[in-house]
């Protein structure tokens, strides 16, 4: 059974291309365009967030630059930060006024320019003196803020970005300092909530170092990885992070944002897909192999079985049946076996009916033969003794007797046309005497004919069907047996009388009726038989009346042999 | 056949295509020219470098990468390095240490060494000195009396035997320093003197010069020998401890920056090296970090003595170089000698 496997093999091979092929370019377009999908969305999301982080970080410098811009000219600040002369309460109500809406994001303080603290929009800074010649006021610039990271990300009480700008009166010489502070909860309040929830944000310097973070833990671990990665020129998500870094330049205060969100398709997440991904093949591979195995159970019970019934039938059991339970192509071919199994059968069977008839007809011409030469033997001495006793009439009949016995008991099957003719003479002349001459006979045999072979003692039953049947109680009866050759190698024999004639129903071939309605004329009927058996169909007698007179005319047709033709 | 192969090839691609797409980020764009970075090895604490580091960045635009470890640990490091030299400037160190490691260094004459005290500056200019670190001795104030520690041979006395915190000297530079100083200011056989100071301290060293404060602080030892900046440094903290100039005599030693050979970033290496000298830094220096400017023109505050008012030994930084390995060995071998029994 070693192809039922191979077969089987194949189709599994074909389910599972079939399900799988498109199963795995399914998922991973599918997983492909979802990952493009998402972290465009992401990507996108992610520069928004940036964009609004730097507009409010634009709000800030802008701010700072208005507050520097009201400062700037201001004789009474120029006068009291120079001079430290003033009215306080004047010198703060100008620098309330200035910073109005921006108190909230940061504190500004006025430095005279020694770098010493004068007045403040908030309690006392830390150091009373800042340096001029290091840090923030060194690069103060003049008329436009300039501004420092400073280095303490993780402490909330001191400033993390600083801004300075150097203020000058109206003649242009400088007076002073206007430094804008701000804190952790400055960022926090004006960035809270701008970046997405699950994204962290960096503020960095220019250089990377760390201004501000939510997270100051975090800014703190991070920073400096990130300063690594961008001096390596690597990635800033590094290899393995499930996170993604956005970068953004703010201009005005030199900041680089940095935003870090979660990655959409973390390792965990394309492990998960891939994993219903390979479960589902699996799945798909469970089927196809389920599959495979009914419907090549569905195709090889059928055709097992087909195959065992042709089994049978070459050993010749036609008694199978295989009973067609589907209806398909493979219930259609049961049942076609089934109707050619029977047909065989049928044709068995018919040849075996063939068979037992020619042996009936055989058995019938041997029964005829039963003790040949006793008969023979007293045939001859009753013929001596007629003619001892001067009866010569008995020695005729004796004498012509024992010829057609001997005839008939001869081996051979078939015989001249010549000799036929001859039996048939001495059967004539016994019938003669037997009907006291009542009867004519003539035979029409053309010379050429004679040496024509036909099977032994066909004529003979012709003849005495006629005299029998045809002459039955006819003045003068006229039997005449004609010979003829007819184109297309045939033999025409015909047997007429002048008698009564046929009833209707006997005329036409004799072979058309059965074998019952023939009763009573066995010998036409084994003529026929003959004819057939030895000719096939298409050969055998013809019954008809005759046209030409009264009487009937038997008429047999078969094929011209001859002696040196080999036997069929 | 071809069809099959081409049908598996496609498939193979769109699956590998899957795993490998997961997505990597592009190096952003606004990393630093290479023209603009500068890697500096440093042996200071981020206290100290950090401040001048991002001063520096500010200043010039230059992008400085630091790397920070111990002074022999880095200096190692840039031998190692020599063929393929990674760091631009070692920042930090004393003096005789970047002596010892000459052959890594180039010499540079920085802008203002004109300013500089005549007796900082290197010979051949191979380094440039940043500050000046007086060796000095400190004492925890609650053990010791206020008489009880004047010098050097106060250590060799019997007094204070198993109560002196001091820093291996084969680790701490500083400590090595402190050993030569204290050979130099008790004159007489060296070998001798440094029998007697190893067994005074009954074999046990600390592992760091960090420690020796801290040890004193906790009332572990009596007293110890460290540098003027460190001490100041804790006693601005409100730690217990007292220093003392020793009598006989103190060096001065500066720790200084030097230029690595065939730096990669040389011409940004040598604008840190002017910038460490200048006026600006060595002044944040004198008022922030207690360390002593080694320029004639910085204003000292009121937090550091005036140096010549410190009694000071002939100390000679080339001699220290030279027989460090010698002096490490005999030192080794008298500590280890007073264990043996």
């Amino acid at each position: 059974m070693r192809h039922f496997w191979s077969f089987r093999n194949r189709l599994f091979v074909a389910f599972l291309a079939v399900s799988l092929v498109p199963l795995l370019i399914c998922s991973t377009l599918l997983l492909q365009m979802f990952r493009l999908r998402l972290t465009d969305a992401a990507g996108t999301e992610a520069l928004e967030h940036l964009n609004s982080v730097c507009r409010e970080l634009d709000a800030l410098s802008n701010g700072f630059a208005r507050t520097a811009d009201f400062l700037q000219g201001d004789a009474l600040v120029a006068e009291a930060l120079t001079l430290g002369s003033g009215e306080t309460t004047q010198v703060y109500n100008q620098l309330f006024d200035a910073t109005e809406g921006m108190r909230n994001y940061a504190r500004f303080d006025l430095y005279d320019l020694e770098g010493r603290w004068h007045y403040s929009t908030y309690n006392l800074p830390v150091q009373r003196q800042l340096p001029t010649s290091w840090g923030v006021l060194q690069r103060a610039g003049r008329g436009k803020m300039t501004f420092t990271v400073c280095e303490t990300v993780t402490d909330v009480n001191r400033p993390l970005l600083m801004g300075a700008v150097l203020l000058t009166d109206v003649s242009g010489s400088p007076f002073g300092y206007l430094v804008a502070s701000v804190y952790q909860t400055n960022f926090r309040n004006l960035l809270e909530g701008k970046y997405g929830a699950q994204n962290d944000l960096i503020l960095l310097s220019q250089y990377w170092r760390p201004a501000y973070c939510a997270e100051p833990a975090l800014a703190a671990s991070l920073a400096p990885v990130l300063r690594e990665r961008l001096l390596a020129g690597e990635a800033l998500d590094g290899t393995a992070g499930d996170f993604l870094y956005s970068v953004a330049h703010h201009e005005s205060t030199g900041l680089y944002l940095v935003l870090q969100r979660p990655r959409v398709f973390t390792q965990d997440t394309m492990r998960l897909l891939y994993t219903i991904s390979i479960s589902s093949a699996l799945v798909c591979v469970a089927v196809s192999v389920l599959m495979s195995l009914k419907l090549s159970r569905q195709m090889f019970r059928p055709i097992e079985r087909l195959h065992s019934a042709i089994g049978e039938v070459v050993h010749n059991n036609l008694d199978v049946y295989v009973a067609p339970y589907q209806e398909d192509e493979l219930g259609e071919l049961a049942r076609r076996f089934n109707g050619m199994v029977v047909a065989l059968k049928r044709n068995q069977e018919e040849l075996v009916e063939n068979q037992r008839e020619l042996n009936e007809a055989q058995i019938r011409m041997l029964q005829a033969q039963l003790n040949p030469h006793f008969l023979c033997n007293t045939l001859d001495t009753m013929k001596w003794i007629s003619k001892i006793n001067k009866v010569p009439q008995v020695a005729l009949m004796s004498t012509n007797l024992a010829d057609i016995l001997r005839f008939c008991i001869s081996p051979e099957e078939f015989v001249p046309l010549g000799r036929e003719g001859e039996v048939l003479e001495r059967y004539i002349e016994i019938q003669k005497i037997r009907l006291s001459g009542a009867f004519s006979f003539e035979l029409d045999l053309p010379m050429e004919l004679e040496d024509c072979l036909v099977p032994k003692m066909i004529l003979q039953p012709i003849v005495e069907n006629a005299i029998l049947h045809g002459l039955d109680g006819v003045e003068e009866g006229m039997i005449r047996v004609e010979v003829r050759a007819e184109p297309e190698g045939l033999l025409r024999v015909r047997v007429t009388d002048n008698g009564r004639g046929l009833p209707p129903d006997m005329e036409g071939p004799y072979a058309s009726r059965g074998r019952e309605l023939s009763w009573g004329h066995l010998g036409l009927y084994n003529v026929d038989t003959i004819l057939l058996k030895y000719y096939g169909t298409g050969f055998g007698l013809y019954l008809e009346n005759r046209t030409d007179g009264p009487g009937a005319a038997v008429t047999a047709v078969l094929p011209i042999r001859r002696e040196e033709e080999p036997e069929c | 056949m071809r069809k099959k192969v081409l049908v598996m090839a496609l498939i193979c691609g769109l699956i590998l295509s899957g795993c490998a797409g997961t997505g990597k980020q592009p190096a952003p764009d606004c990393a630093p020219k290479e023209d603009d970075r500068l890697v500096i090895y440093t042996a200071h604490k981020k206290e100290v470098w950090w401040p001048i580091v991002k001063e520096f960045e500010e200043r010039t635009g230059i992008w400085v990468d630091v790397v920070s470890g111990g002074t022999n640990e880095l200096l190692e490091r840039i031998s190692e390095e020599r063929d393929e030299p990674r760091a631009d400037v070692m920042f930090g160190g004393g003096v005789e240490s970047l002596e010892f490691y000459r052959d890594c260094f180039e010499p540079y004459v920085c802008e203002g060494a004109g300013e500089i005290q005549a007796q900082f500056r290197a010979p051949d200019d191979l380094w440039t000195p940043f500050s000046s670190l007086p060796v000095v001795l400190i004492y925890n104030t609650k053990l010791v009396g206020a008489q009880w520690l004047n010098g050097w041979d106060d250590l060799l006395a019997p007094k204070f035997h198993g109560k002196i915190a001091f820093a291996d000297p084969g680790i701490s530079g500083s400590s090595f320093t402190g050993l030569v100083t204290m050979l130099y200011a008790l004159g007489g056989d060296r070998e001798e003197t440094l029998r007697h100071f190893a067994s005074n301290l009954k074999g046990g060293q600390l592992d760091s010069s960090g420690a020796v404060v801290s040890s004193v602080a906790e009332g572990s030892d009596w007293v110890g020998v460290t540098l003027e900046e460190t001490a100041l440094k804790h006693m601005a903290a409100g730690e217990d401890i007292a220093l003392v100039y020793p009598a006989d005599g103190t060096s001065s030693v500066p720790d200084g920056s030097a230029l690595v050979k065939g730096a990669p970033h040389g011409e940004n290496a040598r604008l840190f090296l002017d910038f460490t000298v200048s006026l600006d830094v060595q002044q944040l220096m004198e008022d922030q970090f207690y360390r002593r400017s080694v320029r004639t023109d910085v204003e000292s505050g009121e937090k550091l003595i005036d140096l010549g008012k410190i009694p000071l030994v002939d100390y000679d930084v080339g001699w220290a170089s030279g027989n460090r390995e010698s002096v490490l060995m005999s030192w080794a071998f008298y500590l280890g000698g007073e264990e043996e029994p």
